[in-house]
């Protein structure tokens, strides 16, 4: 089936399509079917994949796309303004965190799980935009990358050592590493806040319910072990010398030369970062490969999915059906093969070819599909903060508190910033 | 030689002893050591070796059991259910992970039918290689590490797949456990690998990472490359050894030997340490008891040493103690102050501590820093010559007089300083000596100081007697001669008379002269005493004028007395001295004072530090011919005249300023002068007088003085009164002349309210006192009492004011007790009145009177009979006081009218006399005057002659004049007291 064909033919089964979702009819132009209105971030709009399914839809379905770019500092505050005023426009571009949770999603948007095109999606990524109760919110149409271990292959080749497969063979690893003479895991300390969430994500991806408790303020961090674990492990890492001994003023400059030197032979990071980042000197991108994360809180190990720009349709829109049918337009592989050509990411839907994927992650498919988990902590803990939870662990990394101190610091954070953003149990 | 022999022998043996100590030390643990590690790799190769039989067999018995089972799976045949219970039956019992159908195509399937459970691409290899039974390694697809255990069937087929061998998977952890690796607790690491040196099996809990472990070893041991080498070629020939290398900071073991089986080799790595440990234990406990035995007898030693180090320490401190203490008690108690110190930085090592005593100084204070003895440097003298340090010589000394001032004293003192350079104990010191010559100088001085007075003793008797002579053989000459000149001209009366005036005049002025040597000598011998009597200063100055005022009249000087502040009238104090200096004073300036000048009294009132002491200033002032500045330097050594045209021609004995110095020294005062010739002189004396505890008790009220008028032109007179009468609660008028005097009285006259005493000033403005007087009393009588208030000599004015209608005089300057006292009578006319007129009769006379007198000397109660006799008066003498007393006692009362008792007498002095006179039981023994007659002139003679009862005093040679002043006061005051 050629292009126009799956054009033509979606387009005729989204005309007779009546779903639940219909608005009522409008008197405007605008309201008339010619137009559908799109918001979002300006400069997510501004990605070129954006821009070029926008362009296809327009000349393919002849329907002129309002883009509302709105600046991105002030697009949480227009999102809510416009839901209070009742002038959310068709679609609307949101990341699947907590932020959402500001918008009344059930009342506002509608659920696209009988959506035909929801069985074109990777299962990573139709994971992320799922809901709690598993209904799907949007369609995932961004970039991604796989965040996970990555390590320098040709060195550990070279030392006659394995990859680890458990929690156990990591230590094992770091420690074989670590008497050598090798930093095991470069730990950008300062300012580099990412690296928590991986040992946080597996907690609460795998167990929606304590997300949920948590958010509801009925369970802290000194409440759940694996946090308790996390936290001992990264401490005793650091003290043991896994970490190497500058870690607390390594930052975001410093990884790709500690890696490409060959001084710290593995990391916590995306796979984008080597082509966005990286900077070769003896070692290249080629000496790398791909290991799940392993921070005692996951014993196979964890992988991050990418957090993914989903489109939403407004539930109280006259053009709700128009706003799917664009949807299935950007759904269908012809067009976003055509729109994430030569993109570098992992690819949302199944039968993305177009795009480019790292040999990294590529070797290690089985093995994510099978850890991978949705970015969790940063984007669906109300109240996380992963800089404000990065410099307490440099607290307790210099000595000021301990590991209960510390948990108790990264409640009282999480709690506080909960409060004062109004959320309701805080 | 003894000492030297123990300090050397003793060290010496202790070394010995430690030296072997140490090398059998040494040869044991080698000895040890070199056992140690040959059993521990005996120990080694027999654990590992069991463990590779172990493992073959283990490899051995599994392919044996997968021998049998091929057998009855082959007659299973398609029974697959039977096939399946069978082998899930010995699954149970062998503790295999999996069972595998292997097919040609290199495929599997576990007998559940799952497909691709594990690779086995190794195993295919060698089954094809060597169709016979293989052990090989695998990957499950989550990529756990497997061994597999195969042996080649005949083809068969089990659920439609199609085999040719079957095989049984262990996971590591399974096969390490059943193998019973688990050596040194767990501290081993245990790997099978093939001759490259890749991992086919681990034994490490929780899995492994090592996948090469030669690379790994490469990397992390110090193993050299030849060493790795050798391991490798090893390795790879099946050849065995046990390597020992450090890895990851552990000394280890490696223990590498085939494994019976292929090329693979086992490798056994293991930390020396758990090898080793029961023979480290061991050793480990000798090695501690050995240390403990070493340590104990090193305890031992050190002890002995240390005691007797501590008992020698002691014992040298004690005796540097004892040193230090003797030479502190010798240096307290001498004058001589010692430091040492380090000529390097000059830090005091030692301070004898008699400096605290000798210079005021701090010891600590001078120890810290020794520039603190520059305090006590008087200007001029060097403390610390440091600059000249250098210049002495090793062995040296140098020597510097010096002088300090003791710091709390501020006595100063003289030291001899001695610095010595020398070597003490080989270290360079420097010693200070300080020597105190304090005394040796004081006697100096005293000796230079008591030649120059003796000098000067034997320079002023000499001038004395010079003086002395040339001063009394004056006098003498014109006695003598005027005497010779009396016999020639006795019959023309008119020359006698002025012969006998002559010879008179110079009699007193030889009289004075002996006076005030006599009271000098006293003074200066230090027999003088002070009195210490309450007296009136009114009264003084009432006494001074009536002295000086006929004196500075006799030559037209103005006298006046002035009074500033407001003094107290009443003190405690010698009033006979005070009266004595300040007359010597006064005298002096109408003696030297031409005729017409002025002389100014002034007597003020200073601020006392001591509540209960005035401090009085009085201060003499005259216009006269003043003295040098020279003289003025020695106008208070005795003998010291002015050589002038103007007091050539003055009587003196040039002792009169020298005894009121001492007068006022002895009174703890200070007395100065400051004079310019021609211009005159102001002598000033400061004295302090004690108070008396009680004021007299204020009467004015009592006696109804509620309102005074007071008129003078002088501000200053009117503001004095004001000031005096201010707590008296008497209200006071001041007017500034008669006239407005007058005004002011008919006035309160006229308005019923009269004043109680009107004062007079006698020379005003417009209308004078007594014109004044007489005005007021032509208008208001005679009630209110007038009086004059004046210093001048009211003598000349007296009747005239008298008829005037003034009442009473008064002295300037005002005093509230002369005030009352005069005003006093006046209240009480009456009284007044009743006064006999023989008593209103101031003037004395004799005439008729009865004296007894005690004299011994028959010459004097000869003179004096005579005397007596021209007066009218009569006498009867007593040789001593025994008689006199016995003459008295046995008179009839009223017989004698007074007595005039010598002092200096036989059988009974006059003082015992008096004292037996008032005691007895005569009538008049209280009553009857008493008056001493006597050479002994002193005030102290005179104090002695009143407390033994006398009444009054009168000095040798006689003075009638004085007699009969005296005898009038006392004989009317007997009257009185009589009646």
């Amino acid at each position: 089936m050629n292009k126009k064909i799956l054009c033509a033919v979606t387009a005729v089964s989204m005309a007779l399509t009546m779903t639940a979702c219909s608005g009522k009819d409008g008197s405007s132009d605008e309201n008339n079917g010619n137009t559908l209105s799109i918001m979002g971030k300006k400069s997510d709009l501004a990605k070129s994949y954006m821009t070029s399914i926008f362009e296809q839809y327009e000349k393919s379905s002849g329907v002129k796309l309002k883009i509302i770019s709105v600046e991105d500092a002030d697009y949480e505050d227009e999102a809510a303004k416009r839901i209070k005023e009742g002038t959310l426009p068709d679609v609307f571009l949101h990341f699947n965190n907590s932020d959402l949770n500001r918008f009344d999603v059930e009342k506002n948007f509608c659920y696209l799980n009988d959506e035909k095109w929801v069985s074109e999606l990777t299962d990573s990524a139709k994971e992320y935009c799922l809901d709690s109760s598993g209904d799907l919110l949007g369609l995932p149409f961004w970039e991604s990358s796989v965040s996970g271990c990555y390590y320098n292959k040709t060195i550990l080749n070279d030392l006659g050592l394995d990859t680890a497969t458990t929690q156990a063979e990591f230590d094992m690893l770091c420690q074989a590493l670590a008497d050598i003479g090798y930093t095991p895991i470069c730990w950008p300390a300062d300012g580099c806040s990412w690296m928590l969430q991986f040992g946080l994500d597996p907690i609460f991806a795998d167990d929606p319910s304590t997300l949920e408790k948590i958010n509801k303020n009925e369970i802290t961090y000194a409440d759940i072990p694996e946090v308790k674990d996390m936290t001992e492990w990264i401490y005793d890492a650091a003290k043991n010398g896994w970490f190497g001994s500058d870690y607390k003023k390594t930052g975001w400059d410093d990884i790709s030369p500690a890696l490409s030197s060959g001084n710290a032979v593995m990391t916590f990071i995306w796979d984008t970062w080597f082509y966005t980042d990286f900077k070769p000197d003896k070692y290249t991108v080629d000496d790398f490969a791909l290991m799940p994360v392993f921070m005692d809180t996951a014993d196979n190990g964890t992988y991050e999915g990418g957090n993914l720009n989903m489109m939403m349709v407004n539930k109280n829109s006259q053009k709700a059906d128009k706003a799917k049918e664009f949807l299935a337009f950007c759904a269908d592989a012809d067009n976003y093969n055509i729109a994430f050509d030569g993109i570098s990411t992992v690819s949302c839907f199944k039968n993305q070819t177009t795009n480019i994927q790292s040999q990294m992650v590529t070797d290690e498919k089985n093995s994510i599909d099978e850890y991978e988990r949705v970015s969790t902590a940063s984007t669906r803990i109300i109240g996380y903060s992963a800089d404000e939870t990065a410099k307490i662990f440099n607290k307790m990394f210099v000595g000021d508190i301990s590991v209960d101190e510390c948990i108790n610091l990264m409640d009282e954070n999480r709690i506080n910033a909960a409060h004062s953003q109004g959320i309701k149990g805080f | 030689m003894k000492k030297w022999l123990g300090k050397i022998i003793m060290p010496m043996m202790i070394l010995i002893v430690g030296t072997a100590a140490v090398l059998i030390g040494v040869f044991y643990f080698r000895f040890i050591s070199e056992h140690i590690n040959e059993d521990s790799t005996v120990h080694l190769r027999e654990i590992y070796g069991q463990v590779d039989r172990s493992f073959v067999s283990y490899i051995e018995k599994n392919w044996g059991v997968l021998e049998g089972w091929k057998y009855y799976i082959s007659l299973a045949g398609e029974d697959n259910q039977s096939i399946k219970d069978f082998i899930d039956e010995r699954q149970k019992y062998w503790g295999f992970s999996d069972f595998y159908f292997l097919s040609e195509d290199n495929e599997c399937m576990t007998p559940s039918g799952e497909k691709n459970g594990v690779s086995m691409d190794d195993v295919y290899n060698s089954l094809i290689q060597t169709d016979s039974p293989v052990m090989a390694s695998g990957k499950m697809e989550t990529g756990q590490e497997l061994t597999v255990f195969a042996v080649p069937v005949s083809s068969g087929t089990y659920k439609g797949f199609r085999y040719n061998a079957i095989a049984v998977s262990y996971t590591n952890e399974d096969l390490a456990a059943s193998l019973d690796v688990k050596a040194f607790d767990g501290e081993a690491k245990c790997f099978v690998v093939n001759g490259s040196g890749d991992v086919l099996l681990s034994t490490q809990t929780g899995g492994s990472v090592f996948k090469n472990y030669l690379k790994y070893i490469d990397a992390a041991s110090d193993l050299t490359d030849s060493q790795l080498e050798d391991m490798r070629t090893n390795i790879q020939i099946g050849a065995s050894d046990i390597v020992e290398c450090r890895i990851a900071d552990t000394d280890s073991y490696i223990l590498y030997q085939p494994i019976g089986y292929q090329n693979y080799t086992m490798i056994s790595v293991v930390p020396q340490s758990d090898v080793s440990a029961g023979f480290l234990s061991v050793q480990k406990t000798t090695w501690n008891v050995l240390t403990i035995i070493f340590l104990l007898l090193g305890a031992a030693i050190i002890t002995v040493l240390l005691v007797r180090a501590r008992k020698l320490s002691r014992k040298n401190k004690m005796e540097l103690q004892y040193r230090e203490l003797m030479f502190d008690v010798l240096s307290s108690n001498v004058d001589d102050i010692f430091i040492m110190l380090s000529p390097i930085d000059f830090k005091v090592e030692y301070i004898s501590p008699n400096i605290e005593r000798l210079l005021g100084l701090s010891v600590d204070n001078v120890r810290s820093d020794l520039r603190e003895m520059e305090k006590c440097a008087i200007n001029g003298t060097v403390a610390i010559p440091r600059d000249d340090l250098d210049d002495i010589p090793m062995g040296g000394n140098k020597s510097w007089e010096c002088e300090y001032m003791h710091q709390k004293t501020g006595e100063r003192r003289w030291y001899r300083l001695a610095i010595y350079r020398m070597m003490i104990q080989d270290t360079e010191k420097f010693i200070f000596v300080l020597s105190d010559r304090t005394q040796d100088k004081q006697l100096n001085q005293k000796l230079s100081e008591a030649l120059t007075a003796a000098k000067s003793a034997n320079e002023a008797k000499s001038n004395f007697l010079s003086n002395m002579s040339h001063d009394i053989r004056t006098p003498m000459n014109a006695i003598v001669g005027f005497s010779v000149l009396l016999e020639k001209d006795a019959d023309q009366p008119e020359k006698v008379r002025e012969y006998t005036r002559k010879i008179t005049a110079s009699s007193r002025h030889m009289l004075s002269l002996i006076n005030d040597v006599l009271d000098m000598s006293k003074i200066e011998s230090g027999k003088t005493s002070l009195n210490h009597d309450l007296f009136s200063l009114p009264e003084l100055l009432d006494d001074l004028s009536i002295i000086l005022l006929p004196q500075a009249k006799a030559k037209h000087q103005e006298f006046r007395i002035h009074v500033q502040g407001a003094p107290p009238e009443h003190m405690l104090g010698d009033k006979l001295r005070l009266d004595q200096i300040l007359l010597n004073l006064l005298s002096n300036a109408v003696k030297y004072t031409p005729v017409g000048g002025n002389i100014d009294f002034t007597v003020s009132s200073l601020q006392s530090k001591a509540p209960q002491y005035a401090k009085l200033r009085f201060v003499v002032s005259d216009n006269g011919i003043g003295m040098s500045k020279e003289f003025q330097k020695q106008i208070f050594a005795p003998f010291s005249r002015e050589i002038s045209s103007v007091t050539n021609t003055i009587q003196g004995t040039g002792l009169g300023m020298a005894i009121t110095k001492n007068l006022v020294d002895l009174m703890g005062g200070i007395i100065s002068v400051e004079s310019e010739p021609d211009k005159g002189s102001t002598f000033t004396v400061e004295l302090s007088f004690a108070l008396p505890e009680h004021e007299e008790a204020d009467l004015w009220f009592r006696h109804k003085v509620n309102r005074v008028l007071v008129a003078d032109d002088e501000e200053d007179v009117c503001k004095g009164i004001e000031r005096l009468m201010r707590d008296t609660g008497v209200e006071l008028v001041c007017v500034p002349d008669g006239e407005k005097a007058v005004e002011e009285a008919v006035n309160a006259h006229n308005s019923g309210n009269n004043y109680n005493v009107i004062l007079l000033d006698w020379k005003m403005p417009v209308m004078n006192g007594v014109d004044s007087a007489r005005k007021i009393r032509e208008t208001i009588g005679d009630d209110v009492p007038i009086l004059v208030l004046t210093s001048y000599d009211w003598s000349e004015i007296e009747d005239e004011a008298r008829q005037a209608g003034i009442d009473a005089f008064m002295s300037k300057p005002f005093f509230l007790s002369t005030f009352w006292h005069t005003i006093k009578p006046l209240f009480n006319k009456k009284a007044a009145d009743e006064i006999p007129p023989e008593d209103i009769n101031t003037e004395s006379t004799m005439d008729g009177l009865l004296f007894l007198v005690a004299e011994d000397n028959a010459l004097n109660a000869e003179i004096l009979t005579e005397m007596l006799g021209m007066e009218g008066a009569s006498c009867e003498l007593a040789v001593n006081g025994q008689q006199a007393v016995d003459m008295f006692v046995n008179s009839e009362a009223g017989h004698y009218d007074m007595i005039f008792m010598d002092v200096q007498m036989p059988v009974m002095n006059g003082y015992d006399a008096t004292k037996a006179i008032r005691s007895s039981a005569h009538p008049e023994a209280k009553t009857i005057p008493i008056a001493a007659m006597t050479a002994n002139t002193f005030a102290e003679d005179v104090r002695d002659a009143l407390d033994a009862g006398m009444n009054g005093h009168l000095a040798k040679p006689i003075d009638m004049n004085a007699v009969k002043d005296l005898v009038g006061k006392l004989t009317r005051k007997k009257r009185r007291n009589d009646r």
